[in-house]
């Protein structure tokens, strides 16, 4: 597309010309999002502040054919938003007001474009937060989360984006404004909004989200354990489920990211400790300290080295950087990394964490794990070159091969990053083409012309041949 | 051979005579005062799709069920063709206790499900009534929940995935197995509170949780429903975690007390529960209730299960039920809007509020002669329905004499998604096979 490209004069008509980006330097910050190995230029990036100029915008796509594909804050981590045609950015980011906050119905209003992290900053003050929190909370959008469905460490007691989503304002994909759902709990009919939610930014853009806000739990307690083995570890996160404790959170860290978190921010952890669990409680205090106490026992039964609990909310709060941070650190490990993202029932996880031990032997590609244990949703985080081209090839190998052991253990290929563009071709190993065909079915039925943001989710020819099926 | 007869010998064909309900029961399927043709009870995948097969060669539609409680929810049918019960379909397929997930076959019923759950600690929190009969395929296809929703939510927040027979035959996948899943889209929100227009679930997955180590319950009453509906919205916003915190007015469970009733339901350790026994008490004294009275062991079951039957149970047949989703601080001026609508009409009026998630049930019952005045009925019904719309809710009547489902359309309006709705039931049903008009704008 030109710059002098008659859509270009009309997107800037919509928008103003002083939201309207055509020049290729500032385009290249919107040829990617997290998952940085896939790049595409946009041909035009715009920022729009309404529905009705999504709308326009929308139509106007439309007219000339043009794909349009919605980005909130760029953290998605499947190339989600990758435009893999060129066409039409459509940014979220100027969208970003909480519109209202009602606390005696303990539900939000927001647009997309609003960062996960400032609507419990927000209600913070009157006692609520707002669960999902994804570790990118900090930078990624409510909109992103729900293309998403993002989860996030607390997901274990708490759900994901979509238990957490009353109502959506969604622009459609030929340009028409509906809402779904709303206010309430229910409203009758299918549960379209259930199905918007996850559904990677294909079956419209949305741009306002009721959501709903939860008290702050009365107490935390947060123990951390550093353990010899991943082994014993994932022994741990079974006794406390097996005991009818469910935490909050059960986080696991291997002796790669403890060595990178350590080397980058000196928290403290032994370095040739084997995992480091973090487990959660919240809730009411009276009865708390018991399931501490039974949590510290279920420790010490399997070889802890060492148990840390945090003192108050800043101890835990330090905590909870350390591991969310832990993705910042591992630029010290390799130049590139893939961040997988399957799911395998829990019991299975010592099982499935083994298997991926021998993958990153077998390729000679190292593989660092940090993940939600208490889901079973794993993170091994592949490292390589990506200059390399020999690496990238044996990293390929890895992906499929982690991602079929996943499936294979009665998992998934994605828990919360979404498919994108990045796992597109591994759809096969968990949906039939009988499967696949519904989904196709209903993305026509939302996404008839396929503009809005295509070339996602679903697998090619090519893909099945890669599978060997 | 009568028509009749040769469709009883094509089904036996099918599903063997084992798998056809008597001709003398098929009256316990009657949806709307119209008798099914036949109910077909299938013991596999492979019948199910013998059994659409055959009903769409032959012209008749299906209507998907589980032991048919909720069956006759939704606006009267032209025909009852063929009711095809998965209830035969009653196997535990797979669990694995340490990954607190379950896979079931679609007609399990929810009693014999907790039953095999609590060997293991475990359960499903889900308590819609009539836990002996419902199953796990119902629940799921009516998003069906019960007091405990304030806690642990409905079928759509324990749904990890389902296995469905699409009006084609074609068999199907939706969701997984695992507790987190965003492969693809998320078709299990489609089917769960679909009632069977989309396809016949045959396989759910739901995610557990353990058994608390104590249960109570708590009853407080009130001299008016406004105290009642203070303390309510004082405890959902308080630090307090009750399983479920009810509203009752005009029939409370198991007491029948005349006088509004809160009641709040508490589990988890001992301590816990202790603690905000002591709590709520004192939240109650400092706002006027006039009794509290705490309940455990055998009396607490008992009051629990009279809880979630209401508002089926304690009344004489026939019963309008109605269900209105709001915003929890819409719940009070509503019940008082029907209380007062109700007031000089010759029936009784019960009301129950959920009140952590803003539904509320309306019974209608104790007609003259048994006699429900459909036109009557339907006028305050309308008014309830603008009530609640109003407010940015919803109405819909759940139970209803046929006469008085002529009179109003039990969903209401869905405005401007109804079209995409529409597209969704032609394209995943094209053939038009599965419980036909009874749902949304006639789907």
């Amino acid at each position: 597309m030109k710059e002098n490209d008659p859509l270009i004069a009309e997107l800037a008509n919509i928008v103003g010309s002083e939201h309207v980006i055509t020049d290729p330097t500032s385009l290249s910050v919107y040829e990617c999002d997290g998952a940085t190995v896939f790049k595409a230029l946009p041909d035009v990036v715009v920022f729009p502040t309404t529905p009705q100029e999504i709308s326009a915008i929308v139509k106007l796509a439309n007219k000339h054919n043009v794909p349009f594909i919605a980005r909130g804050a760029g953290t998605g981590l499947s190339g989600g938003m990758l435009p893999i045609n060129g066409g039409i950015i459509i940014a979220l980011n100027r969208m970003n007001r909480i519109l209202e906050i009602d606390i005696a119905n303990q539900q939000a209003v927001v647009e997309p474009g609003v960062v996960n992290l400032w609507l419990t900053q927000a209600v913070q003050d009157d006692g609520y937060y707002y669960a999902p929190d994804p570790s990118s909370q900090q930078a990624c959008s409510i909109g992103g989360n729900i293309a998403e469905n993002s989860g996030g460490p607390h997901t274990l007691k708490y759900g994901v984006t979509s238990n957490h989503v009353l109502g959506l304002e969604v622009v459609l994909t030929d340009g028409e404004i509906v809402e779904f759902g709303g206010a309430v709990e229910e409203t009758p009919g299918y549960d379209i909004r259930g199905v918007m939610i996850g559904s990677e930014g294909t079956f419209g853009i949305v741009t306002k989200a009721v959501v709903r806000l939860l008290r702050k739990p009365e107490g935390y307690q947060t123990l951390l354990g550093v353990f010899e083995t991943i082994d014993d570890a994932s022994n741990v996160v079974s006794s406390i489920i097996a005991q009818g404790i469910i935490p909050a959170a059960l986080e696991m860290m291997d002796h790669f990211v403890i060595r990178a978190v350590e080397e980058a921010f000196h928290w403290g952890f032994p370095l040739d400790a084997g995992a480091v669990l973090i487990v959660e409680l919240d809730g009411i205090k009276a009865g708390m300290q018991g399931q501490a106490e039974q949590i510290t026992e279920i420790f010490n039964e399997n070889n802890c080295r060492e148990t840390r609990y945090a003192k108050d909310e800043e101890d835990r709060q330090q905590i909870w950087k350390s591991r969310k941070s832990a993705f910042g650190s591992f630029g010290r490990l390799a130049p590139n990394y893939i961040t997988q993202d399957g799911v395998v029932p829990r019991t299975q996880l010592p099982k499935v964490l083994r298997r991926i031990a021998e993958i990153s032997e077998k390729y000679n590609i190292p593989i660092a794990n940090v993940f939600h244990a208490g889901d079973g949703n794993i993170h091994p985080i592949v490292l390589f070159d990506e200059r390399d081209e020999d690496q990238c090839e044996r990293v390929e190998a890895v992906n499929m091969e982690i991602l079929r052991a996943c499936a294979e253990a009665g998992g998934t290929i994605t828990g919360e990053h979404g498919i994108g563009v990045e796992k597109m071709d591994y759809m096969p190993l968990i949906f039939s083409p009988e499967d696949l065909a519904v989904m196709a079915t209903v993305k026509d039925i939302f996404n008839p012309s396929g503009l809005c943001n295509p070339g996602k989710i679903f697998p090619t020819a090519e893909s099945y041949a890669k599978l060997g099926l | 051979m009568s028509n009749s007869n040769q469709l009883h010998k094509n089904l036996v064909q099918i599903v063997g005579e084992a798998g056809l309900l008597p001709e003398d029961q098929l009256s316990h399927y009657g949806i709307d005062d119209i008798d099914p043709q036949a109910v077909v009870l299938p013991r596999s995948t492979h019948e199910i799709q013998e059994v659409l097969s055959y009903a769409a060669d032959s012209g008749l539609s299906v209507i998907p069920a589980g032991s048919g409680t909720k069956l006759g929810v939704g606006n009267p049918p032209d025909t009852v063709d063929l009711i095809l019960s998965t209830s035969r379909l009653d196997q535990v397929l797979e669990y694995e206790p340490g990954d607190l997930t379950v896979t079931v076959e679609a007609g399990i019923r929810l009693a014999m499900l907790q039953s095999k759950l609590v060997e293991h600690g475990q359960y499903l929190p889900l308590d819609p009534p009539y836990a002996d009969r419902c199953t796990i395929g119902g629940i799921t296809a009516t998003n069906a929940s019960g007091p405990s929703r304030f806690r642990y939510g409905s079928a759509r927040d324990r749904v990890l995935g389902m296995r469905v027979v699409q009006s084609s035959g074609t068999v199907i996948k939706s969701g997984g197995k695992v507790v987190k899943n965003v492969a693809g889209y998320d078709l299990n929100k489609l089917y769960l509170g679909s009632f069977g227009t989309l396809g016949v679930i045959t396989e759910v997955s739901l995610k557990l949780q353990p058994l608390p180590e104590i249960e109570r319950t708590i009853l407080l009453t009130f001299a008016d429903v406004g105290e009642a509906v203070n303390v309510a919205s004082e405890i959902s916003g308080s630090q307090l975690l009750p399983t479920s915190l009810n509203l009752f007015v005009n029939g409370v469970p198991l007491t029948n007390s005349p006088e509004p009733c809160l009641l709040i339901g508490l589990d988890g350790p001992p301590e816990t529960v202790e603690w905000q026994i002591d709590a709520v008490k004192t939240i109650a004294q400092q706002n006027g209730a006039i009794g509290v009275e705490l309940y455990e062991g055998q009396r607490q079951q008992e009051l629990q299960g009279a809880m979630r039957a209401f508002p089926e149970s304690g009344s004489a047949t026939p019963t309008v039920v109605c269900r209105a989703n709001l915003r929890m601080t819409d719940v009070g001026g509503f019940i008082n809007t029907a209380l007062e609508a109700n007031k000089s009409a010759p029936w009784r009026m019960r009301a129950t509020g959920l009140m952590g998630n803003g539904v509320v049930y309306l019974a209608f019952s104790e007609f003259p002669n048994g006699d429900v005045p459909a036109e009557h009925v339907a006028n305050i019904v309308a008014t309830l329905r603008e009530a609640a719309t109003n407010v940015g809710g919803n109405l819909i009547v759940e139970s209803a004499p046929t006469a008085l489902k002529h009179q109003i359309d039990v969903w209401g309006s869905v405005g401007r998604s109804f079209e995409l709705m529409k597209s969704i039931k032609t394209k995943l049903d094209p053939i038009g096979l599965l419980n036909i008009g009874r749902f949304v704008g006639g789907i």
